[in-house]
């Protein structure tokens, strides 16, 4: 999961995937603005097959807790 | 439609069904499912909301109806329903804290509140807080408040009366309550001509609560008879414009960034095809128009869709305006820099180097605020925009700057930082910036961009910003430079419509 999120920030931000981590910050380290990740959000949907509550969503800052919320998301749907 | 007929929302929602009947005026997705009504359907909807409220309510004391919550034809209703019956809407930000809507509720005086069923968990709060609130109707429960209703004649409602109070989102101080009148809504609408067809269709991404959207998406479709399709989340914008292939659509700078960093990374991966074609996949297939507006979009951003085969134009406007004030033929493809030419009927000058507007479509004031209105209005009708700008030949204008931010130093020099922090558009490095004064001193703090600084040192990523803050000094006189620089580790803080609030004190580390 953790590559293919890695894979999506790079459709946003000219970023080697080598580079991002798992406590890459989005916006501070990543560069995103808030709509990149908005629109993010609707790539991960149609890549894990989830519904993502936008309400749910504003504890994730770092694409390690987007990861751990995903996983999450799938286990309960 | 002739635009001489209409002189209220209703009359504008009667003619639509009259001219364009059977055809469909909204398609929107209802559990992951198309829906769509007609301009008729909507017209017999909106009567019966009217008569649901004048069975209930009569016709003696005008009612305030709140609508919240993001777009949907429950939204519409509620609004047109209100509006169409000479009563007063007040549409709210969905994203404003329950304390701030009940505050909005109470100094709005709002008899029914009407909103999204994701909003229901607020009711509770709503209803200790907003004791003269009436009634509690959600979406949810519309189908079947229409079901049991007959639609009702619409009164002939005068084109003074008040439509609307719209609370500004403002980047300073409190929100304030604009009076729109019936009058002030069509005149907008129909200021300009042939914008649109029956055959277009608008995708709808923004705020329905926004005045823009509101004017530009909803009015616009009703006026041309073109089908609205609402976007049902901002998340999904890529794929809503598959599914709709909107040929118009009205967007801010922030997504017309992010799309054209998914056509780039799109382009990179398929070098062999050229980037138009897959610009035009990215937005569905039949995208013609893409208007902008909210904030200042970059010309060279502009120049760039320009180049990829769309019409983008970009326009400039305030609630207190209805909003449009001067908007871009889609045709115009000079990008120099200005928001578009003035609307017809629109008259603009400069006091002081403040845009100054007088048009049918200006507000009537604000709502229980005299103070702010008379503060906003001449007294023959002007409106301080609060805009620093100028217009040039060709009727465009151009904006510098909001003069309530603009620095006087104590030389008596006027400095916007607005145009100094334009300037900064071209720097990679440069994330946001916010220029002020601060001991007299003009002062930018900056929040740079991550990926311009991920692989630099602290001490270079300084160094890079100083080099910057050197480059456009040298673009000014030296009583409007830059001589001191903050550099900051966290984001600004911002409003719901994503502009750095100004009023936040300083928080960046002094790097000069």
């Amino acid at each position: 999961m953790l590559e293919k999120i890695k894979e999506l920030i790079c459709n946003y931000v000219e970023e080697d995937p080598a580079d991002i981590t798992e406590n890459s910050r989005f916006i501070e380290d990543l560069g995103f603005n808030s709509y990149d990740f908005i629109s993010m959000l609707g790539d991960l949907e149609e890549e894990f097959g989830v519904t993502i509550d936008e309400t749910e969503i504003t504890d994730v800052h770092t694409v390690g807790e987007a990861v751990k919320y995903l996983s999450g998301l799938k286990e309960r749907q | 439609m002739n635009k001489n007929e209409i002189k209220s929302v209703a009359g504008l929602v009667q003619k639509s069904a009259e001219e364009f009947g059977g055809k469909a005026f909204l398609k929107e997705l209802v559990k992951g499912e198309v829906t769509e009504k007609s301009f008729a359907e909507f017209y017999t909807d909106v009567r019966k909301f009217y008569g649901y409220i004048k069975n209930k309510y009569g016709c003696e004391k005008q009612i305030h109806t709140a609508v919240i919550g993001p777009s949907s034809y429950g939204w519409l209703v509620s609004w047109f329903g209100t509006v169409c019956g000479g009563n007063t809407a007040v549409p709210l930000d969905a994203q404003l804290s329950c304390e701030d809507i009940c505050e909005l509720l109470v100094r709005s005086d709002t008899d029914i509140f009407c909103c999204d069923p994701r909003y229901e968990k607020m009711i509770p709060a709503v209803k200790a807080n907003c004791p003269n609130i009436k009634e509690y109707i959600s979406f949810a429960e519309l189908s079947g408040l229409l079901e049991k209703t007959a639609p009702a004649d619409l009164p002939d409602v005068p084109a003074d009366r008040l439509a609307a109070i719209v609370y500004t989102s403002g980047t300073t101080g409190k929100s304030k309550g604009v009076m729109l009148l019936n009058s002030n809504y069509i005149d907008n609408a129909m200021c300009q001509d042939n914008e649109s067809t029956p055959d277009d269709t608008v995708l709808s991404v923004l705020p329905i609560h926004h005045i823009y959207c509101f004017t530009c998406d909803v009015l616009l479709s009703l006026r041309y008879g073109s089908t609205l399709c609402f976007n049902d989340s901002m998340m999904h914008i890529p794929q809503n414009l598959k599914r709709f292939a909107p040929t118009i659509m009205l967007i801010v700078p922030m997504i017309a960034e992010t799309m054209y960093k998914q056509i780039k990374a799109a382009a990179a991966a398929r070098p062999e095809i050229p980037i138009a074609m897959i610009a035009q996949s990215v937005f569905g297939g039949r995208l013609k128009t893409i208007y902008s507006g909210g904030a200042y979009l970059r010309p060279e951003l502009q120049k760039a869709y320009i180049d990829m085969g769309f019409n983008m134009a970009q326009g400039y406007g305030m609630t207190e305006c209805s909003p449009r004030i001067s908007t871009a033929a889609p045709a115009d493809k000079e990008c120099a820099g200005d928001v578009g030419v003035i609307v017809n009927g629109c008259t603009v000058k400069t006091v002081d180097g403040e845009i100054l507007v007088k048009s049918p479509s200006v507000m009537a004031g604000y709502y229980k605020d005299e103070a702010e209105t008379v503060e906003a209005l001449t007294p023959d009708g002007w409106l301080k925009t609060g805009d620093l700008g100028y217009v040039d030949e060709k009727n465009r204008i151009f904006i510098t700057g909001r003069k309530k931010n603009l620095i006087i130093l104590s030389n008596g020099e006027n400095v916007s930082p607005e145009e100094l922090e334009n300037k900064f558009a071209g720097y990679d490095i440069v994330g946001d910036v916010l220029v002020y004064s601060e001991d007299n001193v003009i002062t930018a703090e900056f929040f740079p961009a991550a990926e311009a600084v991920k692989n630099l040192s602290a001490a270079e990523t300084e160094a890079k910003l100083l080099e910057t803050v050197d480059s456009v000094n040298k673009t000014v006189s030296s009583a409007k430079a830059i001589r001191r620089v903050l550099l900051r580790d966290a984001e600004f803080e911002k409003t719901t419509s994503k502009k750095i609030k100004r009023s936040q004190s300083a928080q960046g580390r002094r790097i000069r």
